[in-house]
C-alpha cells in the first residue's frame, strides 16, 4: 500500500518540474502523502506549472503534521526556511507573529478574498488587515458515519440528541454488533469530546470552556455532564479499540461490524474508496444536537520570507493558486473536504460535501461555526494537548468526571 | 611534549629534517586524526547540552527565546502529571526490563553452554529478535498483545474461553506490554554476551570444583557467574541506555496510551518541545533526563577509571 502511493506520488510527479523551470520554483513543506492527498495537491502543482512555475516537493508526513513542524524550525532556524508550508491552527498566526511569514494583503484585497471566506476562518489566516496564509480546503469533525444496512435491521434512524444515540447501543450489542468504532487514541477520543462540548452545551459554552479557557467554565456542572455522556459513550466502544487506527474503525463501519464512528469527513474516501455510497449503504449526519455546530478545521499554505525574486514571484503565483475557486473545486473533491471559499459552486460534489456546505451557511448564520479543540482550531498547542491527556485518560481508566474536570482546570492553570 | 616541537620550530638549519618532520608528524597524528571527532562531540553534545539548559531555563515556548525566568519550566514540569508517570514508567520499565533479560539471557547462555547439539542454530534464532528495529518489535507485539487479535484471542479459540490476557488495554498493565516486548528483542544479545564471557571461563577451574565434589548449581553460582562480572557491567550498561532512549518501541506499541499511562521521558520530551510549543518544559525535561543517566554513569566511570588506573 505504501509502495502503491509512493510510486503513484512519484509518477504524478515526475511530468510537472520538467516543463515549468524558467519562472522560478518554490519549495513546499507539507504533511500530504497518502494517494487522495498527493493527488489532490497535484491539482495546486498543475495550476502553478501552467503558469510556469515549477514546484518542489517537500513532503515530510507523519505524526499529523508534527515532524514536518519539527522540520520547519530546523530549517527556519538555520536561515534556509522553505518557500511555503502547510499550516494546521494556529501554527500560521504564530509564524506570522514571529515576524517569517509573508503578508499577501495587497492581492487579498485585490482579489477579494478577505471576504471569500467565512469570518471564523479569517482568525486563523488574517491579522490586523494582513493576509497571511492562504485557506485551500475545509474539513467538518463532528460527522457521524453509519451503516445504513444495520439502521435499516434494527429499525434505527438518524438520533436527534447524543441520549437518543446511547439508547441505541443496547439493540445492537444484543445484535452483536459494536455501537461506536473508534480507537483509544487521544485525539480520536478527544474528536468525540469537541463534538460532546458543543452539541451539549451549545456553541457558547464550546467558546468560553475551550476556546477561551474559563476556569468557571472548565469545571462547572456543564463541563461534568459533558464527561459523565463520554463516560455513557465508552459503552458503546467494544475492548479490542486499543490501538485501532481511525481508518479501521471506520472499515469496520463500511463492513457491518460496527453501527456508527464520530469522526471527520476525511473518513468519508474509505468508504467511497470500497464503492460504498451515500444513502444506500452508508450515513452521513451531524453530530446529534439541538443546537447543531458545525467544527472546522482549514489547511492553508504561508509563504515565508525570502529576498530570492523568483522565489517571491513563485510565492505570489502559489498564493493565486491555491485561492482560485476552480484550484478549490477540483482539490477538494479529490481529497474529500469543501472549499475553504464560501463562495465556490457545490456542483458536482457528493451528497455529504453537500450536506457540509448547507451546515457551514447554517452555522455561520447561526453563531454555530466553531474551529475545531483536537486539530488546533480552538485554543493554543498547549492547551489542546491537556484535553487531550484528560479526555484520552478519563476514556480508558474509571476516572470520575469530577476528577476530570478537576485535571483539565489545573492542567490548564499549569500550562498558562 | 612541547620540548620535542621546539627545536623544528626554531626553523634554523635543521639538520636532520626528515627525522624532525616524522617526529612532529608522529607527535601531530593522533591530534590531527581526533580533532574531527573530538570537535563533533564538543559542538554535537557538550555544546548542545548548555544550550538545553539555558532553553530550559527560559520562557522558550514555540520557538526559542534567549531571556531568563530562573526555575519556572521545572516548576511547571513537575506539576505536569503527565511528567509523573513518565518519570514512574521509566523507573518500573528499566528495573524490570534490565532484571529479566538478564535474568533470562543468563539462563540461555547457561543452557546453551553444555556442549547441546545444533547450538549453532539455536545462538542464531535467539540472537534474531536484535536484527529488527523496535518499530518492528513493536508493531507485532501491538497485534499479538491486542486481546482481539493476538494471543488472547488465539488461546481462547482453542477452548479455553476464560482466558484473558489484555494487559495493552488495561491503563495500569500496559507499561508491562513494552516490557515484555523489549525483553523479548534483548535477551538474545544478552545471551550472547554471557556467552562469550562463559567460553573463556577456564574448564580446568570447573573440574578443579566438581573433583572437590560441589555439585553444578553450585559451581554456577559460586564460580562461574562471579566470574562473568565483566561481561555483567557490559550488559547493564548497555540495556540502560536502550531503556532511556526506548522512544521508537513506546511509539510504535503504544502511543504512548492508553490515556498517556505509557509515556516515558523521551516521548514526553518530544511532544511537549514539537507538538505543544512548550520547549521550554521540553528542555526541561531533557535537562532531568540527563541528570538521571549522570547519576548512574558517572559513579560507574569513577570506579571503573579508578580500578584501570590501580590495576596498571
Amino acid at each position: 500500500m505504501k509502495l502503491k502511493s509512493a510510486l503513484f506520488a512519484s509518477v504524478l510527479a515526475l511530468p510537472v518540474p520538467a516543463m515549468a523551470q524558467d519562472k522560478g520554483t518554490i519549495e513546499v513543506l507539507h504533511h500530504w502523502v497518502s494517494e487522495s492527498e498527493v493527488a489532490a495537491l497535484n491539482v495546486v502543482r498543475e495550476k502553478l506549472a501552467a503558469e510556469g512555475f515549477g514546484w518542489e516537493d517537500s513532503a515530510v508526513g507523519g505524526m499529523s503534521g508534527a515532524n514536518a513542524t519539527q522540520a520547519l524550525r530546523t530549517r527556519l532556524a538555520s536561515g534556509n526556511p522553505p518557500g511555503a508550508m502547510q499550516f494546521l491552527g494556529y501554527e500560521g498566526q504564530n509564524w506570522f507573529a514571529e515576524g517569517v511569514v509573508r503578508d499577501f494583503a495587497d492581492v487579498a484585497t485585490a482579489e477579494g478574498w478577505f471576504d471569500a471566506i467565512a469570518p471564523q476562518v479569517r482568525d486563523f489566516v488574517t491579522k490586523d488587515g494582513a493576509f497571511f496564509a492562504m485557506p485551500i480546503n475545509m474539513h467538518r469533525q463532528n460527522w457521524v458515519w453509519a451503516n445504513k444496512k444495520v439502521f435499516d435491521e434494527h429499525g434505527l434512524t438518524v438520533p436527534g440528541t447524543w441520549d437518543e444515540l446511547i439508547a441505541m447501543g443496547p439493540v445492537l450489542k444484543e445484535a452483536g454488533i459494536v455501537p461506536l468504532a473508534t480507537g483509544d487514541e487521544a485525539w480520536q477520543i478527544q474528536l468525540i469530546f469537541d463534538a460532546l462540548v458543543a452539541d451539549l452545551h451549545g456553541p457558547d459554552f464550546y467558546r468560553r470552556s475551550v476556546v477561551e479557557l474559563d476556569p468557571e467554565a472548565l469545571s462547572g456542572p456543564e463541563m461534568i455532564d459533558v464527561f459523565d455522556t463520554l463516560r455513557q459513550v465508552r459503552g458503546l466502544v467494544d475492548d479490542g479499540f486499543v490501538g485501532r487506527d481511525w481508518a479501521v474503525a471506520t472499515g469496520m463501519v463500511a463492513s457491518g461490524e460496527a453501527a456508527m464512528q464520530v469522526h471527520g469527513d476525511w473518513a468519508k474516501g474509505e468508504f467511497l474508496a470500497q464503492g460504498l455510497t451515500e444513502g444506500e449503504d452508508f450515513l452521513c449526519f451531524a453530530t446529534p444536537s439541538e443546537t447543531p455546530s458545525f467544527l472546522f478545521l482549514i489547511d492553508s499554505f504561508g509563504a515565508f520570507k525570502t529576498s530570492d525574486a523568483a522565489t517571491t514571484a513563485a510565492q505570489d503565483a502559489l498564493a493565486m493558486a491555491t485561492m482560485d475557486p476552480q484550484v478549490q473545486r477540483e482539490f477538494n473533491m479529490i481529497k474529500g473536504s469543501i472549499p475553504a471559499r464560501s463562495d465556490v459552486s457545490v456542483d458536482g460534489f457528493d451528497a455529504c460535501a453537500i450536506k457540509g456546505f448547507e451546515d457551514r451557511a447554517a452555522a455561520v448564520e447561526s453563531g454555530a461555526m466553531l474551529g475545531a479543540l483536537t486539530h488546533g482550531f480552538a485554543s493554543q498547542p498547549q492547551f489542546a494537548g491537556v484535553f487531550g491527556d484528560v479526555v484520552g485518560q478519563f476514556f480508558v481508566t474509571d476516572m470520575t468526571s469530577q476528577q476530570a474536570v478537576e485535571m483539565l482546570a489545573s492542567g490548564i492553570a499549569n500550562a498558562m | 611534549m612541547s620540548d620535542i616541537s621546539k627545536p623544528a620550530s626554531a626553523g634554523v638549519a635543521p639538520r636532520r629534517p626528515s627525522a624532525s618532520l616524522s617526529v612532529r608528524l608522529a607527535h601531530w597524528l593522533p591530534r590531527i586524526v581526533l580533532a574531527p571527532s573530538f570537535m563533533a562531540v564538543l559542538i554535537g553534545v557538550y555544546v548542545f547540552i548548555g544550550w538545553t539548559l539555558w532553553i530550559s531555563m527560559s520562557s522558550s515556548s514555540m520557538l526559542p527565546r534567549y531571556d531568563f525566568v530562573g526555575l519556572e519550566q521545572y516548576v511547571r514540569l513537575w506539576n505536569t502529571p503527565r511528567w509523573h508517570t513518565a518519570v514512574i514508567n521509566l523507573f518500573l520499565f528499566t528495573a524490570l526490563f534490565l532484571a529479566i533479560t538478564i535474568a533470562l539471557g543468563l539462563l540461555m547462555a547457561i543452557l546453551l553452554d553444555q556442549n547441546i547439539r545444533a547450538e549453532g542454530v539455536l545462538r542464531t534464532i535467539y540472537l534474531y529478535p536484535m536484527a529488527l528495529s523496535f518499530i518492528v518489535t513493536g508493531t507485532a507485539w501491538k497485534w499479538m498483545l491486542n486481546p482481539d487479535l493476538g494471543i488472547e484471542k488465539l488461546v481462547q479459540s482453542w477452548g479455553w474461553e476464560s482466558f484473558a490476557f489484555d494487559w495493552i488495554t488495561r491503563p495500569d498493565f500496559a507499561i508491562y506490554c513494552i516490557v515484555i516486548a523489549a525483553v523479548w528483542q534483548s535477551t538474545g544479545f544478552a545471551m550472547a554476551i554471557f556467552l562469550a564471557g562463559l567460553r573463556g571461563i577456564d574448564g580446568s577451574i570447573i573440574k578443579a570444583a566438581q573433583i572437590e565434589g560441589a555439585t553444578l548449581p553450585r559451581i554456577y553460582a559460586s564460580i562461574i557467574v562471579p566470574m562473568l562480572r565483566p561481561a555483567f557491567l557490559s550488559v547493564i550498561v548497555l540495556l540502560s541506555y536502550i531503556s532511556i532512549k526506548s522512544f521508537d518501541l513506546v511509539l510504535a506499541l503504544t502511543n504512548t496510551g492508553p490515556g498517556g499511562s505509557t509515556e516515558m521521558p523521551s516521548t514526553f520530551m518530544f511532544a511537549y518541545t514539537f507538538q505543544r510549543n512548550q520547549m521550554g518544559v521540553g528542555a526541561a525535561s531533557a535537562i532531568m533526563m540527563l541528570m538521571t543517566v549522570a547519576a548512574i554513569i558517572v559513579p560507574y566511570l569513577y570506579s571503573e577509571l579508578r580500578e584501570d588506573s590501580h590495576g596498571h
